[in-house]
């Protein structure tokens, strides 16, 4: 089976910077993968590249085997579906014009995602977490074969991070979704392949059970991981190096 | 969805009152009578004069009101404005050109072509000042805007010292400059209706690119709109709808600002409906301004452009605090 994604050799490189460093990736039709790694490692300009929003300077990505820099702008919006970071409309749109500027009939995706109660409220007007799944059921409106998130719900409250990311695990089990994220135990708990970045490059990448006791990880992140088991998984929990080489 | 009657019936009131209003103000009823039997000279006053002039000047306004949609629309900012960004001016510029370089070629296509290139000319300038400096947000864009309009003022003064003479008068640009209707004949009001009438279809084509240029760059992309062959086509468009506005209505400050606030609080900020809010809105402003600038100093006129700065220069500086006030002193 062909892939749905497949990255060859991508490199950014920005003012001298190696933003990603011959990165490398299969990823396949379905599967929900965590892309986690400290600040700077090059998640969201990999996320950027994957989506078609930037062109690496070496290397090239193809999305089910033809190469995306060859699609339309629409073509690409077809397949791919892209949470930002942050999002933050510039006029104040109701939830149901957001969804139309992506679909024309925004009142059966609306139904789907139990937000009609929200429709004709202002973006203003709604919490954060009413935005979080606004915005999530906009750039689901066209089912995307493949979705591309980033940091999504880093500025939410647990209750809604946690809700957010299950619902796009839970994607994973039909389409490929692909999540950058900080929350290590999340990434953990939720995902089935994780991959960890680090300065532009791929350090570790497999299942969660197997990452979760490499001697590697610490590394990647400068601290010290203290493994709680709670069965069925295992906590991280971070301690400063020089703190665990005191005791 | 708000029904549009309300505005329309303002804008016809503002129309009646423009054609009642000037030096010898004329009842409605005799504007009827104009329309009945054009035997005697008021009547003929009337309908060859004011209401042409009136509904010339509801073009320009409503052209105006366009322009100020789409520029918001593509800087995706509230103070963005025809005026403001240097477009009107470099239309000006080019029509002063058209005005007093002897180019040997007919004025009636060489004025808008010019105006045109200068409007398109200048906003391009602004856009690739702002884009060096790295600052293509608001301020940089607004700042750049204004030298760009300072540069191309003092272009044109010089062009109007240096070139005027007994053959072409100071009085014809100057009325340009600071902003007036010309007086159409009725197939000239044709013409400019049918402008008018083709700047809202070919806006309208916008609509859709505008309101997803609104969730940013990257979403507006993800959305599907290919951002960067869009935004020079709408700046295209928008300055052809400026060098419209400033070939038939010299340089009219403000109004490509007020229309589309007034606008988007009545119909939402959807563009669909904020363009053709933002042209009915300017032109019922434009037809009240000039129906004040032809009857406040009997018999001279005032210029247009001079009423517009005086009732909007403090619009844009409310807008302009509220905003500062909601970014934390940046624009």
């Amino acid at each position: 089976m062909t892939p749905m994604l497949s990255a060859a050799g991508l490199c950014v490189e920005r003012q001298g910077r190696r933003l990603l460093d011959g990165i490398s990736l299969d990823l396949p039709q379905r599967g929900a993968v965590a892309l986690v790694g400290p600040n700077g490692a090059g998640k969201s300009t990999l996320l950027h590249v994957l989506a078609g929003q930037l062109l690496p300077d070496r290397g090239g990505v193809q999305l089910q085997g033809a190469p995306l820099r060859a699609m339309t702008v629409a073509a690409r919006a077809a397949q791919i579906g892209y949470m930002p970071q942050r999002f933050e409309p510039h006029w104040d749109v109701t939830l149901h014009e957001l969804v139309q500027m992506r679909v024309p009939d925004a009142a059966p995706v609306l139904a789907r995602a139990g937000l009609q109660p929200l429709a004709q409220r202002r973006w203003s007007t709604l919490s954060g977490g009413e935005r979080a799944r606004g915005m999530l059921a906009a750039v689901l409106a066209t089912d995307p074969p493949l979705l591309l998130a980033d940091e999504p719900g880093a500025a939410l409250d647990v209750q809604h991070r946690l809700a957010l990311v299950q619902a796009l695990a839970r994607r994973g089990r039909e389409h490929l979704v692909v999540v950058a994220m900080h929350d290590l135990d999340l990434a953990f708990e939720c995902f089935e392949r994780v991959i960890v970045m680090q300065q532009g490059r791929v350090a570790l990448d497999g299942a969660p059970s197997v990452l979760l006791q490499d001697p590697r990880l610490d590394a990647v992140f400068g601290v010290h991981f203290e493994r709680i088991a709670v069965p069925p998984h295992t906590l991280l929990r971070a301690r400063n190096q020089e703190d665990s080489n005191a005791h | 969805m708000k029904s549009w009657w309300p505005a329309w019936a303002l804008l016809v009131l503002a129309l009646v009152l423009g054609v009642c209003a000037g030096h010898e103000w004329a009842a409605p009823a005799q504007i009827w009578s104009a329309f009945a039997e054009r035997d005697t000279l008021r009547a003929r006053l009337l309908w060859e004069w004011r209401v042409p002039r009136v509904l010339a000047a509801a073009c320009v306004g409503a052209l105006l009101g366009l322009s100020g949609a789409v520029f918001q629309g593509v800087f995706r900012n509230p103070l963005a404005e025809p005026y403001l960004l240097g477009a009107s001016g470099g239309a000006a510029l080019g029509a002063t050109v058209a005005l007093l370089v002897p180019l040997g070629l007919p004025q009636s296509w060489l004025l808008p072509l010019l105006a045109f290139a200068g409007a398109w000319g200048s906003t391009l300038l602004v856009l690739g000042v702002a884009r060096v400096a790295g600052a293509l947000d608001a301020a940089g864009m607004l700042l750049a805007g204004v030298a760009m309009a300072a540069m191309l003022g003092a272009i044109r003064s010089f062009l109007m010292l240096a070139l005027s003479d007994e053959t072409v008068s100071l009085q014809v640009v100057m009325s340009w400059v600071l902003g007036g209707i010309q007086t159409p004949g009725w197939s000239g009001l044709g013409w400019l209706a049918l402008i008018t009438l083709g700047c809202l279809a070919g806006t309208q084509t916008l609509a859709r690119g505008l309101d997803l240029l609104g969730l940013g760059d990257a979403t507006a992309q993800s959305f599907g709109l290919d951002v960067a062959r869009f935004v020079p086509r709408a700046v295209l468009l928008g300055s052809l709808v400026v060098a419209a506005a400033v070939a038939y209505g010299g340089l009219v400050a403000f109004v490509g600002l007020a229309a589309p606030h007034i606008a988007r609080w009545w119909v939402g900020p959807l563009h669909r409906r904020v363009l053709p809010a933002s042209a009915l809105a300017g032109a019922v402003i434009v037809a009240l301004a000039d129906a004040l600038a032809r009857s406040v100093l009997p018999p001279a006129e005032v210029p247009l452009g001079l009423i517009t700065a005086v009732a909007g220069g403090p619009f844009f500086i409310v807008l302009l605090a509220r905003r500062l006030r909601a970014h934390g002193g940046r624009a």
